[in-house]
């Protein structure tokens, strides 16, 4: 073949919209790559393709049915938002449940975060192109979704929290299923976790992607896995005690590589950390009484007053705040941060300079919850502007 | 760098079964407890409204029971919960919250179909017809 003729392409920025709705993309997120060639120069977060208006939705609903309202929030963390809106309920009636029932929420909130952590892993496996392992791990995942159906009565939504305490109890029987189950999935998951440590194709696609130093993640305050994966040791459970957390012994897991590898590696290692909690739970249940409240016998009113609690959710820290004025029975306020909020909008820093293949890993390794952190914005469609007005202002209806 | 050993798990696939469960041939197994179809007992239901008053997901419509139903004395109301399985979540606050009892719990949950199920072809049934 001879070349007659060399037409020289000039490097220009292309724009790529990789999202809302994209193969690779398992959330309706919009990500505006800038790219020059191969190369991102530039990534614009774009939010707002899942919206509910949930939390106008809990200022209209009672403080009871409320619980319910905030567990459909997201599918993957439902029992730690139901945990952290009762614990501000619990915070607000100066109620405590008993060591049976903090117990048994810490177990709902463990076997969460192991089918949690497995999910986004899995995912990740089908993002780098192993889908075999994608299989592997979801058929695997299975068991822990088995034992949350044994302990709550629902594969996904669990519906476990209530106020002073938990919604069932578990006797003898169903204690040593969830307990075999889990030591069944144990090995697996150690397997697994030496699939990503091993594995050329997984190894090659993560290592070294979206490096996040302990300076970035601090100053753009990540939180969970993403701000662990750096070196952080930012924690709610460790910080706040809640529950039962300063009871059962378990580690902090961290790691100082701070890319993308790093932090699938830290929920696997959380994944076993959960695992040995859980059975630790399991072996260790206090019987102090009975962990149901009944109820019909909860308090009705709320006196006034405000709470703030926070709960290490899957994907980091979740705060939830609640006021009440006292006079209704709905709450006045409740709002909802989120981790992914954090994660998401802030870590558009990290993808420049990295080929525009890995974008979808490096999103993937924050693990991306969009249903989770969509909350209000306000856009002005006649104008064509987007602008920001005081709580007071969007209250009142006044422009 | 080491590969994972796959060969043993390979053999074991071949002679295993499949996970997948054929659904509508073979039903999943789920527990006796499992959060599945709930319906009003109308021998205890006193149609005091509070199931529908609590319900989150607003399923629940109280609803006259038809005439050709005896009634218990102590519904006077002759009303009764209507659930609407399309809308309903599951969560069984309806059944905690009733002050007697009357919800049955069951471990049904294929209810996916033509027509839209409501609990009126459960409840009714634990009603005697007028003359028999």
């Amino acid at each position: 073949l001879g070349v007659t003729k060399i037409v020289e392409i000039p490097v220009v920025t292309a724009e790529i919209p990789v999202g809302p709705q994209h193969p690779a993309l398992h959330e309706p997120l919009l990500l505006k790559v800038y790219a020059e060639g191969e190369e991102v120069v530039k990534v614009e977060v774009n939010t707002g393709y899942n919206h509910r208006g949930i939390e106008k939705l809990c200022e209209r609903n009672t403080f009871y049915r409320d619980i319910f309202v905030v567990g459909r929030v997201c599918g993957i963390c439902n029992a730690v938002h139901a945990n952290c809106y009762v614990r501000a309920l619990e915070q607000l009636l100066d109620l405590h449940p008993n060591k049976r029932a903090q117990y048994l929420r810490v177990l709902a909130m463990e076997l969460e975060r192991v089918h949690s952590h497995m999910l986004i892993n899995a995912v990740m496996a089908e993002i780098v192109g192993f889908e075999t392992l994608f299989m592997q791990i979801m058929l695997d995942r299975e068991r822990v979704m088995k034992a949350k159906e044994i302990l709550t009565g629902s594969r996904v939504l669990a519906d476990y929290m209530m106020v002073g305490g938990v919604r069932r109890d578990i006797d003898e029987e169903k204690r040593q299923r969830i307990r075999e189950l889990l030591l069944k999935l144990k090995p697996r998951v150690e397997y697994y976790r030496r699939v990503f440590e091993e594995d050329e194709t997984i190894v090659k696609r993560l290592v070294g992607v979206g490096r996040i130093s302990y300076g970035e993640a601090t100053s753009h305050s990540l939180v969970g896995p993403t701000a662990r994966g750096s070196g952080v040791k930012i924690d709610s459970r460790v910080s706040d005690k809640y529950d039962a957390y300063g009871e059962i012994p378990f580690n902090l897991v961290t790691r100082s590589e701070g890319d993308s590898w790093a932090r699938m590696m830290v929920r696997w290692d959380e994944a076993l950390e959960s695992i040995e909690m859980s059975i630790y739970i399991l072996e260790h249940l206090p019987s102090d009484g009975n962990p149901v409240p009944d109820e019909k016998r909860l308090p009705r009113r709320f006196p006034p007053g405000e709470a703030y609690t926070r709960v290490e959710a899957q994907r980091g820290e979740l705060t939830y705040y609640l006021m009440s004025d006292g006079k209704g029975q709905n709450p006045y306020r409740v709002k909802i941060r989120t981790p992914s909020f954090n994660n998401i909008i802030n870590s558009a820093f990290m993808y420049i300079g990295y080929s525009l293949a890995d974008v979808p890993v490096m999103l993937t390794s924050l693990d991306p919850c969009i249903s989770c952190m969509e909350r209000a914005t306000v856009i002005d469609l006649e104008k064509n502007t987007r602008y920001r007005l005081d709580l007071k202002q969007l209250a009142g209806g006044k422009l | 760098v080491k590969r994972p050993r796959l060969l043993g798990l390979v053999l074991k696939n071949l002679v295993s079964k499949p996970a997948t469960i054929q659904y509508p041939r073979v039903k999943t197994p789920v527990e006796p407890d499992f959060r599945g179809v709930q319906y009003a007992d109308l021998g205890k239901c006193t149609g005091c409204s509070l199931c529908a008053i609590e319900c989150p997901a607003d399923a629940i419509k109280m609803t006259p029971i038809p005439p050709e139903y005896e009634v218990p004395k102590t519904n006077p109301r002759r009303i009764y919960p209507l659930i609407n399985y399309g809308k309903c979540v599951f969560c069984y606050r309806c059944v905690k919250v009733c002050p007697t009892n009357a919800y049955i719990a069951t471990n049904k949950y294929d209810i996916a179909g033509v027509s839209r199920l409501t609990s009126e072809v459960f409840s009714l049934t634990t009603l005697r017809r007028v003359g028999s």
